[in-house]
């Protein structure tokens, strides 16, 4: 019998395959550059890989929390790959650029798991070095490592399952 | 060709401007919201309207509802991330002319507007 925790990490398994396959289309389709997975591993600190953090949560039968983690040069060549706009700092356009970009990601992958019923918040964008992000605390978030002509990146991702309370 | 384009990303808006301005559409007014798109719709003659359908103060849903009531013939195509079954089903039974998935590229968008606005761009 699985335990709570490791049936939590099952369901953020699920979305693994979906975020790989979304993540290759949005940066091939968009940013003419293509991911290649350079790595998979468990969770264990809060802080995220890179220093801009693009978050959005999904609600439905499942409800978690897609990261799409960023190098500073990786959010900036974003802007400038999708609309041809060189910036210098981490602006409102760039914030938008990347949020976007995470929103096709989870836009993408959800479709791929209708039977979750999920629905998407609107992007938040959280730029510092050594920020921090809790995720809850039944849940064991996966981080996606990628390489890219724009920079390395990172994808995290947990999941919980949500009771009916009509059951 | 006049497009009455909405998407709340600024972004979003400068990529489907310069997609359409590539296919020779150089009429394009932009809205934020289903709201201001509403107001622009209103004011003006349209011949297609791109809609987004998450955004702020008045969704793509919402929007094509408006729309409809003022107008049942002009093409109004989704452009979303919203992909799945229910959500295209509930689009179609709003009126919505056709549904343009992201990320999407400029043939893409060039198709729908073929077909549509029944011209070449």
């Amino acid at each position: 019998m699985l335990t709570a925790p490791s049936l939590h990490a099952d369901l953020t398994a699920e979305f693994v395959n979906p975020i790989l396959v979304s993540t290759r289309t949005v940066f091939q389709t968009m940013l003419e550059c293509t991911p290649r997975r350079s790595g998979l591993f468990i969770k264990e600190s809060m802080i995220p890989r890179y220093e801009i953090s693009a978050m959005i949560g999904i609600t439905g039968k499942a409800a978690g929390t897609i990261v799409l983690s960023l190098s500073r040069r990786a959010a900036l060549e974003i802007l400038n790959r999708l609309v041809g706009v060189k910036a210098d700092e981490i602006d409102r356009d760039v914030c938008d650029a990347v949020g976007e970009v995470t929103n096709m990601i989870a836009g993408q992958a959800k479709s791929q798991m209708e039977h979750l019923e999920a629905s998407l918040s609107i992007p938040s964008i959280v730029s510092g070095v050594d920020h921090t992000i809790y995720f809850p605390s039944n849940v064991q978030p996966i981080c996606i490592l990628f390489d890219s002509e724009i920079g390395p990146f990172a994808i995290e991702v947990g999941f919980t399952e949500m009771h009916d309370p009509g059951l | 060709m006049k497009v009455l384009l909405v998407d709340d990303s600024g972004t979003m808006r400068t990529i489907q401007k310069r997609c359409l301005n590539k296919l020779g559409v150089e009429d394009v007014v932009e809205a934020e919201d289903g709201r201001q798109a509403l107001e622009k719709f209103s004011a003006a003659k349209f011949d297609v309207v791109l809609s987004d359908w998450n955004m702020p103060v008045m969704d793509g849903l919402s929007l094509l509802k408006e729309i409809r009531q003022l107008n049942q013939e002009i093409p109004v195509i989704i452009i979303t991330t919203e992909a799945e079954r229910a959500r295209v089903v509930a689009a179609i039974q709003s009126g919505v002319s056709d549904y343009l998935v992201k990320p999407f590229t400029p043939d893409g968008l060039r198709e729908k507007l073929e077909k549509w606005v029944g011209c070449q761009v």
